[in-house]
């Protein structure tokens, strides 16, 4: 059986910031986090406080299992580069770039925008040396780490399992993803999220406070061709009967905010249903105690 | 008799790659065992105001759906593993499942001029639309799925350089634990475009011999002075040992273990003391249920980077004891460069084509030993060694992790 023993979520509204200091070991670090690892450290961070796990974790049996959205990067990003890179007619010139352009890229911009950031700083940051998932990049795959870490928990391999889900979606390059699929989706949709739950065997001693029981999980997956279709997208809660729409995307951090949020309004079983673009078909079904 | 912690023994009943010795398996093993270097000057694209002009270039294979190098790598490594195992195309599979180790995305700065254009209209077509800018990575797990009618959830392994032993180890967790009953696992990539190997010169990750390209990856030597980039896949088939039985399949391995783990150091940085890399070795060991004692040999992550290396062996001397100086180690970075996601996938192939040959392969480039890496990385020259337990492991940038216990098949008997 899988324990909640804490959850958190942060979601930014257009032209939020979210700042990591609080839970950064080395202050100094903050350079290097683009906002997903931020999000993710700062979700985190709350849930393991709340759990009362922040600074006692037991870092080796304490796993850590991550689902990050698409590559975030912002025009102001690329036009640096793109303007050291143009010949005398304003194309793109490989010389150019080669020769001038890619020296014009911020220097940190890969440790802000890659996919397994967002892990490394949640596991630096307090302390985890356990076993790890890193997915990418669907609320879908978030279904798929959270899977994982229960079979962990299960097999006795690790205490604890932090699962954490984070999409930095509000800017250039996801913002263009989104626009290109069928159907495209409005920029008004997306958000910039992360969330954490804390999970926890039922029998290790000295279990922190319970919030919440997984009771049922369950994930499917319909193989489709990808160049010519997009699968339809829903999410939606189902709180005591009664069943509620998600409309904001949130990437891989949408089901934990979903849950999170029914569960701390008071939900009593509540379940999540999800139909992902990457043709993932979801459900989890969790009790709050 | 040793046996996996969770229920099933996990095979291995197909392989396929491409590197940069070859796009198939037996030509990539002779040319490891020879000894040959896949690394030469990079001709995809103009290097020559690049600080860094060499890699290990693998051929584009004929099938690139949206001219992506690590999506055609992977569909050929794929159709290879599936053809040796015997599977061929079929109804959707609910408990097969693909989990694939991907590089980072495509991105095309040439797009990013066009769509300034007065009257810029984006492609039409979907096809068209995901090959603009930049292709999603995901793009290989749903060719691969939908290819082959593997309809388990697939999963798209991030975890750089351990991408590719993540990716295997996955699917090996998956079949063992009764949730799934085969897999085709493994790791593509290539950051063989401008933007990827001025990215890593960026970083000064990379080597500047480029003078020498067959002897500028020289994992573990006192000279090495970075990595060299390589581009390619591995694919590997895994099924319940009794399922291949009963097909008449035949057996290259078991996966027998395997361990993870975070260094929770540094951002760019190893443990100096290869403390998330022994962590990763010996839990993959307790999976297995062997003891450092069993290790015939190990597949090193062996980058050549100044700073990888004495913290490999530091972890080596930790895991292995006393018994570290007597195992072998090979580095076949030293070959093909440094695939990333990829990496892997190609190593566990390379692992298990040693062990069934009864050889480990050369580091080559090894003539100056570092005297922080004083075991035996098998320099220069193949060697007949009988292997029974094989650790094969990947060390990710972002401090992740990831070991493989692989045995010889003659251990499975029932």
């Amino acid at each position: 059986m899988t324990l909640v023993t804490a959850m958190a979520s942060v979601v930014l509204e257009p032209g939020q910031t979210c700042d990591p200091s609080r839970y950064l070991r080395e202050k100094k670090a903050k350079k290097f986090l683009g906002l997903q690892d931020a999000l993710a450290v700062v979700a985190a961070g709350q849930a393991l406080e709340a759990a009362g796990l922040w600074g006692t974790l037991p870092a080796e049996r304490t796993g850590l299992y991550v689902a990050v959205g698409y590559i975030p990067a912002a025009l102001r990003d690329f036009l640096p580069v793109l303007e050291g890179s143009l010949d005398a007619e304003g194309r793109f010139s490989l010389e150019r770039f080669a020769a001038d352009g890619y020296m014009r890229a911020h220097p940190l911009l890969a440790f802000r925008c890659l996919p397994n950031m967002p892990a490394y700083h949640v596991a630096v940051s307090f302390g985890i040396e356990g076993p790890y998932s890193v997915l990418y990049p669907s609320a879908g795959e978030l279904y798929l780490a959270l899977d994982e870490a229960c079979s962990a928990l299960a097999r006795g391999e690790i205490d604890v399992a932090v699962v954490v889900g984070v999409a930095h979606q509000r800017n250039f390059l996801v913002e263009h993803h989104f626009q290109r699929v069928v159907p495209p989706v409005p920029v008004e949709r997306l958000r910039d999220g992360g969330a954490a739950f804390v999970l926890e065997r039922d029998a290790r001693p000295g279990l922190g406070p319970v919030r919440a029981r997984l009771q049922a999980l369950d994930v499917r997956y319909e193989p489709f061709d990808c160049l010519e279709l997009v699968p339809s997208h829903a999410e939606e809660l189902e709180i005591e009967g009664a069943r509620h729409p998600v409309d904001l995307e949130i990437g891989p951090a949408s089901p934990l905010v979903a849950v999170q949020g029914a569960l701390a309004a008071g939900g009593g079983r509540v379940v999540h249903r999800l139909a992902s673009r990457d043709g993932i078909r979801a459900t989890s079904e969790w009790w709050a105690l | 008799m040793v046996g996996p912690v969770s229920g099933h023994r996990v095979v291995v009943t197909g392989m396929g790659v491409v590197t940069p010795l070859g796009s198939e398996v037996k030509a990539f093993l002779d040319g490891l065992v020879a000894g040959r270097s896949g690394v030469r000057k990079i001709s995809i694209f103009d290097t020559a105001s690049l600080p860094t002009k060499i890699a290990g270039q693998s051929e584009l294979p004929p099938d690139a759906p949206l001219g992506d190098r690590k999506i055609a790598f992977a569909l050929e490594a794929a159709r290879q593993a599936m053809a040796d195992a015997g599977f061929a195309a079929a109804a959707p599979q609910s408990d097969a499942v693909v989990s694939m180790g991907v590089g980072l995305e495509l991105f095309h700065m040439e797009n990013l001029v066009a769509r300034r254009a007065p009257g810029f209209e984006p492609p039409s077509d979907l096809r068209g639309r995901l090959g603009f800018l930049q292709t999603p990575s995901d793009v290989c797990v749903h060719l691969l799925a939908k290819r082959y009618g593997f309809a388990a959830p697939p999963l798209v392994h991030v975890s750089a350089c351990a991408a590719g032993t993540d990716a295997i180890g996955a699917a090996y967790r998956l079949i063992a634990t009764g949730r799934r009953r085969v897999a085709l696992a493994g790791g593509t990539d290539s950051m063989i475009n401008p933007l990827g190997v001025a990215g890593f010169c960026a970083l000064t990750a990379t080597t500047l011999r480029n003078d020498e390209p067959e002897k500028a990856s020289r994992p573990f030597d006192r000279t090495r002075d970075g990595f060299v980039m390589g581009e390619g896949a591995g694919a590997l088939v895994l099924e319940r040992y009794e399922d291949a039985i009963a097909r008449g399949a035949t057996l290259y391995a078991e996966i027998a273990g395997y361990g993870t783990s975070f260094d929770a150091y540094k951002i760019a940085d190893p443990h100096p003391e290869g403390r998330g890399a022994f962590l990763a070795m010996s839990r993959a060991l307790a999976d297995a249920r062997i003891t450092p004692a069993d290790v015939d040999a190990v597949n090193a992550h062996g980058t050549g980077t100044p700073k990888n290396d004495p913290a490999e062996t530091c972890a080596l001397k930790t895991l292995l004891g006393e018994r570290a100086h007597k195992v072998p180690i090979s580095a076949t970075k030293s070959m093909i460069g440094h695939l990333i996601s990829a990496a892997g996938a190609v190593e566990t192939v390379a692992s298990i084509g040693c062990m069934l040959r009864g050889v480990v392969h050369p580091t080559i480039n090894l003539h100056e030993p570092d005297p922080a890496c004083d075991l035996d990385y098998v320099p220069l020259v193949a060697r007949d060694h009988r292997q029974r337990h094989v650790v094969s492991s990947s060390y990710g940038f972002g401090g992740h992790n990831a070991s493989i216990v692989i045995r010889h098949p003659e251990l499975l008997a029932p």
